[in-house]
């Protein structure tokens, strides 16, 4: 491969691949640009051309194994597809499924745009799939962003308060504890609803109590080393919001220690953006604690979402050749918004338009 | 063509379509800055009544955190009806930004992607620029889950019947990672569990020794290990199955029968044995080389991935993932040092020769490991010898030459040898996946001991008992700092800012304030305790600088916030999340007023001056 060649090569491949051949060989690689980071990479491909054209190969050779190859970034000329030969992402359009419908306009994609009438509030079926079953166990909740998770936490808490049982809701960062301090004074009443950070406690004898989770954590090793400090004798239900930070690298450990040290007299409701695998969750729960733990999922958004296109031109399109999503389908893309991207990676990378 | 649409363009090309209000992701606060600048002479104004609108949400907000009513952003807000929403700004901004979004009052917030979690507010449309996010120093591509996530606040129920995530490129996007985000389904998330001192020591106090294994066990990452140990289980049933025609023959343990006598065979025989020109203790450290070892080149560190032997020189070679990411080639005789330490990995039939997942869990275990490992004891033959005459048996000895199955034995030595392999690699990683947490416990132990916190029987000592109280980052250092009695005499100022500057962890450069030449030469006195430690715990950055942040506005009760901003170019928000940050540490140290009430004291003295103007604003 001659310097030019491995240039054009190295332009051809998207950012995230070049970042990976940068790992290991090019310091704070992620500061740079595609450009720069080209620029750099074939200047560190002296030391070592061999070993470097062959990570290179390697790398694209795991990308074309990747399910869906994105749309090659190539002159209009060279894209024909070639659907026997083995799929190559840079030269060769991925297999996709032909649509025999054609791609939706604009007008229709952005259709229907607009504001709901107001209804009266009535929970959804699986809101309240998810407070019953708080009554025979504890409950993980993973439905997607912007579902109403709020209501079932207040919901359940409103049942636990009613029993006389204290409640603990976490939060993972500060500022969301302070914004539901807020919005739960606002619900229950400002008398019954505290709020505890490591130097501070206000009402701390409300029997709603907001906190980080890393303080609940503090609370539960300070109960098990025999100091009581919050009333955790009338703990009926703690509430984890955001709990796929279970997964954070930092602080995930935090999220474990406070479900494997929580009493066994409370429930413990899980509420979670969509995560992959919230039936592990719920089964390891069952596993450690005292009552089975119930998972309540659902995966289809409550305002349905369309994806779009906007090119740095101010030209909208729609970005799939659906209305909705395509799920199971990322190459399924509308043709404007193919051919736009195309032509915005041809024009904003110099080297791949010498040719 | 720009590399991005202009944030007017932007804005105007929203409004046109009636796709506001839009949450626009952005891949830095310095584009979000730059964004909001982009409005300083714009003309695209709002409506009076709107622009009235924001100002009475605005004053409410105000009356509420006084710290925001000079923000310098509040005129393009009102005009335009655009603001910034990152981590450089106040909470009490941020809550303003938040609230002015509720009331539907904005058309746009230009936000940075790291805190989409933080993010607590949804939108009609969603703008993305971006497929990767800034993780631990290095830009990772998005995940489907934060793509959805982000995705997510398009749409507001009860407002919108339909959301719109719209991408925009910007010269960092793949375009391929948003569209399999938006169509996929989440990954599986996997458990982080860290073993910390801390943690220990609070686990010790509670319980005895022999029970801790049974509550690590209820752990999530034990749960997960149990998984993948059950999946090893299954295949080595499936070995147990393949293994049956290879059962005992003539002699019970036929395969290492052959084995020995196929070895002999070939060394008697007359030609020259395979000459490797590779010298004894290559050899020997090859064998060990196994995917998962850990092993030193020089000073950096790395973990084996496979072992090949090259093409033509037929010399042995290993692949090997080294810390920092790199996948290298080397020769096995670079290898300065083979642990005892083997990592989980799962192979994988091609480069990298074992999973992605696996890649990411063998550098965060690497990076965990301890400075120094135990090397493993490998035993050196001298020179390329034949076994001795003593040891070797003749050919006159095996049974084989002359055996009835001897046809059989050497037809199936090859596949039953490998299956046999195969059955013992997999026995070893089963018993290192039901053990593993609980030998890092022990390692924790073993240092906690060695420090004096833990008895031999590993109850807590009488320091023990405090350092349990310390439960944050670089807990080591700070128990180690107060038996050193590092703080005596320290002023509040000079306690906070220590706590401060390990504390922090961004290596983020700017302009500061000086420090003080007491505090100065205290913290060279911490670096060198953390340097001792750094083989048990890393040590924190300590920056000097940052010291001299929270030092100022600890020791000068009567600098204003906006005084303290301007001694400085770091943000607003990370000037607050230093002190809160700290705050936080200072109020762990006043946990500890029983055995330490001078410190205690100094602390809780600290924190009533820390704990004034915008730091009194939230609870
Ligand atoms: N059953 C329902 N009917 C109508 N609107 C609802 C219902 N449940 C929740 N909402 C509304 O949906 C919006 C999003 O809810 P929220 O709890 O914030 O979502 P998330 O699941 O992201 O926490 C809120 O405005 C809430 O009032």
């Amino acid at each position: 491969m001659t310097t030019q060649e491995l240039e054009q090569l190295l332009a051809q491949q998207p950012i995230a691949l070049l970042h990976r051949l940068a790992r290991g060989r090019v310091q704070r690689h992620f500061r740079a640009g595609k450009r720069r980071l080209i620029e750099v990479l074939l200047r560190h491909s002296a030391e070592n051309r061999p070993g470097f054209e062959s990570d290179l190969m390697t790398l694209i050779g795991e990308q074309q194994a990747r399910p869906s190859p994105p749309p090659p970034p190539q002159t209009p000329a060279a894209r024909k597809p070639k659907p026997s030969a083995p799929q190559r992402r840079t030269t060769h359009r991925p297999v996709e499924p032909e649509s025999h419908e054609p791609a939706i306009t604009l007008s229709s994609w952005l259709e229907g745009l607009g504001v709901p009438p107001t209804k009266a509030f009535i929970p959804d079926a699986w809101q309240e799939d998810a407070i019953e079953k708080l009554r025979k166990g504890d409950v993980v909740v993973s439905v997607p962003t912007g579902s109403g998770k709020t209501y079932v936490a207040v919901e359940a808490a409103r049942r636990a308060i009613a029993e006389n049982r204290t409640v603990i809701y976490t939060s993972p960062l500060k500022a969301l504890s302070n914004t539901k301090y807020t919005e739960f004074s606002k619900i229950f009443g400002p008398d019954q609803v505290g709020i505890l950070t490591g130097d501070r406690r206000d009402n701390g004898q409300a029997p709603l109590l907001i906190m980080t989770t890393e303080i609940l954590r503090n609370l539960l090793y300070d109960a098990g080393g025999g100091e009581i400090d919050v009333r955790l004798d009338t703990l009926g239900l703690v509430i984890l919001d955001e709990s796929q930070y279970i997964a954070d690298p930092e602080r995930g450990v935090v999220w474990e220690e406070t479900i494997i040290f929580c009493p066994s007299q409370a429930r413990m409701l899980l509420l979670s953006a969509s995560i992959g695998n919230p039936h592990d969750i719920a089964e390891w729960i069952t596993s450690i604690r005292p009552t089975p733990c119930h998972l309540v999922r659902h995966t289809t958004r409550t305002v349905p979402l369309r994806a779009g296109y906007l090119h740095p031109n101010g030209k909208l399109t729609p970005l799939f050749r659906t209305v909705g999503i395509p799920h199971g389908h990322p190459s399924y893309l509308h043709t404007e918004a193919k051919r736009l991207f195309i032509q915005y990676e041809d024009e904003t990378l110099p080297s791949r338009s010498r040719r | 063509m720009p590399p991005s649409i202009h944030p007017i363009d932007l804005i105007l090309a929203l409004r046109d379509k009636h796709l506001t209000p839009a949450i626009v992701f952005l891949t830095s606060r310095r584009a979000c800055d730059e964004a909001m600048q982009a409005f300083d002479h714009s003309q695209i104004l709002l409506p009076p009544p709107r622009q009235r609108a924001i100002a009475d949400v605005l004053d409410k907000v105000i009356a509420q955190y006084p710290s925001i009513a000079e923000h310098p952003l509040i005129p393009t807000v009102q005009r335009i009806g655009v603001a910034a929403h990152h981590a450089g700004h106040l909470p009490s901004w941020k809550i303003a930004v938040e609230e002015l979004m509720r009331h539907g009052c904005l058309d746009a917030v230009f936000a940075t992607t790291t805190l989409a979690a933080g993010v607590d507010f949804p939108a009609r449309t969603v703008i993305i620029t971006q497929s990767s996010i800034r993780k631990s120093r290095d830009f990772m591509d998005l995940t489907i889950g934060e793509v959805q996530q982000i995705a997510g606040r398009a749409g507001r129920r009860g407002k919108d019947l339909v959301g719109f995530a719209i991408v925009t490129p910007s010269p960092y996007i793949d375009l391929n990672v948003l569209t399999k985000g938006f169509t996929g389904h989440p990954e599986a998330i996997n458990s982080q569990f860290v073993i910390s001192y801390p943690m220990v020591l609070n686990l010790l106090k509670a319980h005895p020794l022999d029970q801790i294994q049974p509550i690590l066990a209820k752990s999530f990452a034990q749960f997960q290990l149990n998984q993948r140990a059950e999946v090893l289980e299954r295949k080595l049933d499936d070995l147990r199955d393949q293994m049956e025609p290879y059962g005992p023959r003539v002699c019970t343990d036929w395969i290492t029968e052959w084995q020995t006598f196929d070895h002999v065979r070939r060394q008697k025989s007359h030609r020259a044995p395979v000459r490797r020109h590779e010298p004894p203790e290559v050899a020997a450290r090859f064998h060990f080389l196994t995917p998962g070892r850990v092993v030193a080149f020089g000073r950096t560190r790395g973990v084996v991935l496979r072992q090949y032997r090259s093409k033509g020189q037929k010399s042995p070679m290993i692949t090997a993932l080294r810390l920092g990411g790199g996948i290298t080639e080397s020769p096995a005789s670079t290898v300065t040092e083979v642990s005892d330490r083997v990592l989980d990995c799962v192979d994988a039939p091609v480069y990298p020769w074992c999973t992605p997942e696996s890649v990411e869990e063998l550098l965060h275990h690497l990076e965990e490991l301890p400075g120094r490992l135990p090397e493993l004891p490998i035993l050196i033959p001298k020179d390329d010898e034949p076994i001795p005459d003593a040891i070797v048996q003749t050919l006159g000895d095996f049974a084989c030459p002359t055996c009835p199955s001897r046809s059989a034995c050497q037809r199936d030595y090859p596949v039953a040898s490998k299956l046999r392999q195969e059955q013992h690699r997999h026995v070893k990683s089963i018993q290192a996946l039901r053990t593993s947490l609980w030998h890092r416990f022990q390692e924790k132990i073993d240092v906690l001991q060695q420090f004096g916190y833990l008895t031999p029987t590993a109850h807590l000592t009488e320091d023990g008992e405090w350092a349990r109280l310390i439960r944050i980052d670089h807990s080591l250092l700070i128990t180690e700092l107060l038996r050193a009695e590092a703080f005596n005499g320290a002023d509040p100022a000079m306690l906070a800012a220590v706590m401060s500057s390990i504390a922090h962890d961004d290596d983020r450069p700017g302009a500061f304030p000086r420090v003080s030449s007491g505090l100065a030469s205290l913290l060279g006195q911490v670096r060198k305790l953390a340097a001792s430690l750094s083989p048990h715990e890393d040590p924190p950055l300590l920056r000097a600088d940052i010291a001299a942040v929270t030092e100022r506005w600890i020791g000068d009760p009567g600098l204003t916030w906006i005084g303290l901003c301007k001694s400085t170019t770091m943000a607003e928000g990370d000037i607050y999340r230093l002190l809160a940050r700290t705050l936080e540490f200072l109020s762990q140290l006043h946990t500890l007023k029983a055995t330490h009430p001078g410190l205690a004291d100094t602390a809780s003295r600290a924190i009533a001056n820390l704990r004034r103007g915008v730091l009194e604003e939230l609870p």
